[in-house]
């Protein structure tokens, strides 16, 4: 029986980064670690290693969070949101304020995965 | 393909919403405690407290209806407008659920024809789903909405339950399937899945349509394109990777899984039907119990905090009325199918576990504010 944490350790691929961060190199592993605990449960993987995160920016006063969905349908986009902004506003400083964005473009595509993702998923 | 939300249009957490939403918790829970009542009067059982009331005549008469239209559909209606995010969608919610309530009071005729406009109006919230995504699953949404329309306008039109109900859960199942597709995009899977899958559809789809000129060819197309579905389903869902996590990503795959058996039994037995076995209940309730109420006992710790606004703290309780469902589901449609004060004590017992669901989420509920209670006040400390 394997799950997701089964593959964590897995090759180099892992240390590519896993989108976009521009901002003071101090929050970058927090804030990485931060949107890994939001979990869809539906495919019993974090948003990180699904692949929604398509950018973080950290400036003088917001973290700005890129977030996609898999999904025009799907009803429980403004949870995951909310839970990317609670978990953000927990470690963020409190004079910066979050701003998690909701984008379409370019769609998600099954190349966002993570790579213990796609083991998981059987790729 | 980009679509920038319209300000203006959106729905937001405003007075109208809050207002809103308990109205919208009634008029499901009364489609749905109705539609049970109903059923359950239908295998002979009446329970005391609703001796002597006139909606339960009709709650019987409409057991279907209320369901799959008046709960289901308003379900699914609020699940798709929260997706879409426009005032306007909910709209069809709205209309179902109150043609259920019409339904209820005797009120058949402006009851049906609600249904109908609600259905329509699904369709309008569909087209806008499509419109910002062009996909496989998003079009097979979208085919659901239709399969509903239809159903609905057979209902109206008093075409009879064995025209009517293969496209009400066409409905249900489209949209059941184009979820799971969308979820398949993620798993390694062989091109031809997509195509295959639409070609079982594309049969559900004729058998339903043959349904109403020849109950036992649509019958037997229909049956053998539900089994297929499963035999789809069991082949290729997420599900078969993600039963292998823990929490309730496995108790969501664990209801997905045993929901896909109940679909196979469902379609058997609808081909049985069709050749005259009177397996009606077991083709009916396989699908609409087993294989639904399944995806709804899996999806409603994700769906309610979306769609209700509540948080749920999941736990190994919620496997109990799952359990519960199945067990007596099998006693049912079992033991039932031979003797008739089983089936009874079964359809009591199938009632009961969705009662006892119902009280596991608010248990969930109340559980997810005592810890985050505790957990705030730790950290204010």
């Amino acid at each position: 029986m394997k799950t997701l944490e089964d593959f964590a350790s897995d090759g180099p691929a892992e240390a590519k980064e896993p989108y976009p961060y521009e901002g003071p190199e101090s929050l970058r592993q927090p804030i990485l670690d931060a949107l890994t605990r939001v979990v869809d449960p539906e495919v019993a993987m974090s948003i990180v290693d699904v692949g929604l995160i398509y950018g973080v920016t950290v400036s003088h006063e917001k973290v700005h969070v890129l977030l996609t969905m898999t999904s025009a349908a799907c009803p429980v986009t403004d949870v995951i949101k909310e839970e990317v902004e609670g978990e953000l506003d927990r470690l963020a400083p409190p004079e910066l304020l979050v701003h998690v964005e909701l984008v379409w473009d370019p769609p998600w595509t099954i190349d966002r995965m993570s790579e213990r993702a796609r083991k998981f998923m059987g790729w | 393909m980009p679509h920038p939300p319209i300000r203006g249009e959106r729905a937001r957490s405003s007075a109208a919403a809050i207002a809103a939403r308990p109205v919208f918790l009634v008029l499901v829970a009364v489609s749905l405690l109705a539609g049970i009542f109903g059923g359950l009067l239908r295998v002979g059982v009446m329970l005391p407290a609703t001796a002597d009331s006139a909606w339960l005549g009709q709650a019987t008469l409409a057991h279907a209806a209320l369901m799959i239209g008046a709960f289901l559909g308003t379900v699914i209606g609020l699940e798709r407008a929260v997706a879409v995010n426009l005032r306007a969608a909910f709209a069809a919610p709205l209309a179902s659920g109150l043609g259920g309530l019409c339904l209820l009071l005797g009120r058949a005729e402006p009851g049906a024809w609600l249904l109908v406009a609600a259905s329509v109006a699904f369709m309008g919230v569909n087209l806008v789903v499509v419109r910002r995504q062009w996909a496989g699953h998003t079009l097979l949404l979208l085919a659901g909405a239709l399969a509903w329309v239809a159903g609905n306008l057979l209902f109206a039109l008093g075409q009879g339950t064995v025209a009517t109900l293969p496209w009400w859960f066409a409905f249900l199942i489209m949209t059941i399937a184009a979820e799971r597709l969308e979820m398949t995009r993620l798993m390694r899977r062989r091109p031809v899945a997509p195509w295959l899958l639409s070609a079982v559809l594309g049969a559900m789809v004729l058998g339903a349509a043959l349904s109403a000129v020849s109950e036992r060819l649509g019958g037997l197309v229909y049956g053998a394109s539900l089994v297929l579905l499963a035999l789809w389903l069991v082949t290729f869902d997420i599900a078969r990777r993600t039963v292998f996590a823990q929490g309730l990503s496995r108790y969501m795959a664990i209801c997905l899984l045993t929901g896909y058996v109940w679909l196979a039994i469902g379609g058997a037995a609808w081909m049985a039907t069709a050749l005259g076995l009177p397996l009606r209940d077991v083709a009916l309730h396989a699908l609409g119990l087993g294989f639904i109420f399944s995806m709804i006992m899996g999806h409603g710790p994700v769906i309610l905090p979306a769609i209700a606004r509540i948080k749920l703290q999941f736990g190994p309780f919620f496997y109990v009325p799952l359990v519960a469902l199945h067990l007596s589901l099998a006693l049912r449609l079992g033991w039932g199918a031979i003797d008739a004060q089983q089936r009874a004590t079964g359809a009591i017992s199938n009632g009961l576990s969705i009662a006892l669901f119902a009280a596991t989420v608010v248990g969930a509920a109340v559980v997810w504010r005592i810890r985050s209670g505790a957990e705030g006040a730790r950290k204010s400390s």
